[in-house]
C-alpha cells in the first residue's frame, strides 16, 4: 500500500478531507522522529515499539581496498512489533507483491 | 536504555502541536494502526512518506529447540512485522554520530586491538573519558556538525588533485581517533610512495599518481574531504580555457514540487549532486522562503548544470550565493548553525567571501576562514 492510498484509505475511515489527513500523518511522524531523535521510545497499542539503540563500532572488511575498515558506531531506530499485530500477520497468506 | 515516554504523552505532543483535541489524536492514530494492518494484510507493506516503510518478511520454517525442555522443533515458516526507517529518518536518528567517519585500518585487524575501544555510550551522556586515549567525546566536541543532514559539512569533493602532502596533512587532522590507525595509514602511504616511484623508474609514462592514490583517498575521506581553495581556483583555470564562454544565467527546467520532496533530493537526481541544492533555492527564493519547508504544489526552476564534478566559475558563484541566502536565513532563524552555511561559501567561492553582499557576523567568518 503506497502513501497515496494509505492517505485515500485513512480520510474516508476519519472522516477528514485528504490534505487534513496528509496533514495529521505528518504531525504524528515527525512528532515520533523527534522523540526518536532524542533518543525516546515509545509504545503504540496494537502496533508496536519504537526506540533507539546504538550499534558499536565495528571493523569490516572491504574487499574493494583489500583492507579493514573501522565504522564508526551509529544509532538506529529499533521497532519491536506488538504482539497483536505478530499474531495477525503470522501465518497469513501473502500475495507477494 | 531510552527513556520512554507513554502512548499518552506521545498523543498529547502530537494533539497540542497539531491542534487537535487529545481524543480525536488517539483515535486518529488508532484508525492509523487498523490501516497499516489492513496494507499489510492486503500488499505486505505500507510506507509513511518522509518516516519509513512497514512490510512483512516470510521467515523460512528451521530447526529450533524449546528452550524449557531442550527438545528438538521445527520452527514453522511464518510473517514478521519489519519496520524500516527512511532515510531522513536514519539520518535524524544518527545525529550524535553523525560527524564520525568510516577509517581504513590497514590490512590487519588484529593490529588494532590493543588499543581500548572507544564507548559509544560516552558520546551521547557526554561522559568524560577517563583513558588517555581520545575518546568519541572528543571527536564530538573537536568536530561540531550541524544539526541538518543536508548541511554543508560533508562537501563531496570537486576534482582535486591528490596530492602526498595533503594526504598527510588528512592523517594527521583526521586520525584522532586511534594513533595505530594512523600508523597503519602511514605505512600504506608509504607503500604507495615507494610503488609511485617503482613505477616511474620502470619507465612507465601513464598517470598512475591518481589512481594510485585514489583508494586511500577515498576511505580516508568518504565524508568530509577537505577542499583546498587555490588548488580548486588552479584547476578551474586549467580546465580547457579556450572552450570556456563566459556563462551569465542558467538554462532552467520547471518543475513541480510534490508532497515529500526534498530540494536535497531534487539536486541528488536533477543536478548530480545533492550539495548543490542551495543553488535550486537561490535560483526560487521568491518562491521558497524556510528552506526546511518547502512549500508542496508550487513550481520551481531548476538550474542546468552540466558537469557537477567539474563547475564552472559561473555556477561556482551561483551556489556560493545560494549557500550565502541560506547563511543568512539561518542567522536569522537558526544563528547556531548559520556559520557551516557560510564556511560552504568559501568552498564554492572564497571571493564572495572576502566581499560578501552583505554584513557577516565577524565570528562567523572567522570560522569560515579557518576551518
Amino acid at each position: 500500500m503506497n502513501y497515496k492510498e494509505l492517505i485515500e484509505r485513512l480520510a474516508s475511515q476519519t472522516g477528514h478531507s485528504q490534505n487534513k489527513t496528509r496533514q495529521l500523518l505528518g504531525e504524528v511522524t515527525s512528532v515520533l522522529s523527534d522523540q526518536l531523535s532524542e533518543g525516546k521510545s515509545v509504545s503504540i497499542p496494537d502496533l508496536g515499539t519504537y526506540g533507539t539503540k546504538i550499534n558499536d563500532e565495528k571493523k569490516v572488511y572491504n574487499p574493494h581496498y583489500d583492507a579493514y575498515i573501522l565504522v564508526p558506531p551509529k544509532r538506529v531506530v529499533d521497532f519491536t512489533p506488538s504482539s497483536v499485530i505478530k499474531e495477525k500477520m503470522k501465518f497469513l497468506e501473502t500475495s507477494d507483491e | 536504555m531510552s527513556e520512554k515516554i507513554t502512548f499518552k504523552e506521545l498523543v498529547e505532543l502530537i494533539a497540542k502541536q497539531s491542534n487537535q483535541s487529545q481524543n480525536s489524536t488517539n483515535s486518529f492514530i488508532h484508525e492509523l494502526v487498523g490501516i497499516i494492518e489492513e496494507g499489510l494484510k492486503k500488499n505486505g507493506s505500507v510506507s509513511l512518506s518522509g518516516f519509513g516503510k512497514f512490510e512483512l518478511r516470510w521467515m523460512k520454517e528451521r530447526a529450533g529447540r524449546n528452550p524449557q525442555t531442550g527438545e528438538e522443533i521445527t520452527i514453522p515458516g511464518q510473517n514478521k512485522v519489519v519496520f524500516k526507517p527512511f532515510k531522513s529518518l536514519r539520518e535524524d536518528v544518527n545525529q550524535p554520530f553523525a560527524n564520525l567517519e568510516s577509517k581504513i585500518i590497514g590490512d590487519d585487524p588484529d593490529a588494532s586491538k590493543p588499543a581500548p575501544k572507544a564507548v559509544p555510550l560516552a558520546a551521547a551522556s557526554s561522559v568524560a573519558s577517563t583513558k588517555g586515549d581520545i575518546s568519541i567525546d572528543d571527536l564530538l566536541i573537536e568536530k561540531e556538525n550541524p544539526r541538518f543532514p543536508s548541511a554543508p559539512v560533508k562537501k563531496k569533493p570537486p576534482l582535486t588533485t591528490p596530492s602526498e602532502e595533503k594526504l598527510a596533512r588528512e592523517v594527521q587532522e583526521k586520525g584522532t581517533f586511534n594513533w595505530s590507525y594512523a600508523a597503519a595509514v602511514v605505512v600504506v602511504l608509504a607503500a604507495f610512495i615507494i610503488l609511485f616511484f617503482m613505477m616511474q623508474r620502470s619507465g612507465e609514462q601513464t598517470d598512475i599518481a591518481p589512481t594510485a592514490d585514489d583508494p586511500t583517498e577515498q576511505v580516508l575521506t568518504p565524508i568530509e574531504p577537505v577542499i583546498e581553495p587555490d588548488e580548486q581556483a588552479a584547476d578551474d583555470d586549467e580546465a580547457e580555457p579556450g572552450e570556456e564562454i563566459e556563462q551569465t544565467s542558467f538554462e532552467t527546467a520547471s518543475h513541480s514540487l510534490q508532497s515529500g520532496e526534498t530540494l536535497w533530493g531534487i539536486a541528488e537526481s536533477q543536478l548530480g549532486n545533492p550539495y548543490l541544492w542551495p543553488v535550486i533555492y537561490y535560483l526560487n527564493l521568491d518562491v521558497l522562503d524556510n528552506p526546511n519547508q518547502i512549500p508542496a504544489e508550487s513550481d520551481i526552476e531548476i538550474p542546468s548544470i552540466s558537469d557537477p564534478d567539474n563547475l564552472n566559475e559561473f555556477e561556482r558563484e551561483q551556489i556560493a550565493l545560494g549557500y550565502f541566502s541560506l547563511y543568512e536565513w539561518n542567522r536569522a532563524n537558526n544563528p547556531d548553525e548559520a556559520r557551516y552555511f557560510l564556511w560552504a561559501v568559501g568552498v564554492f567561492s572564497p571571493d564572495l567571501l572576502d566581499q560578501p553582499p552583505s554584513q557577516v557576523d565577524p565570528d562567523d567568518l572567522t570560522f569560515a576562514r579557518n576551518r
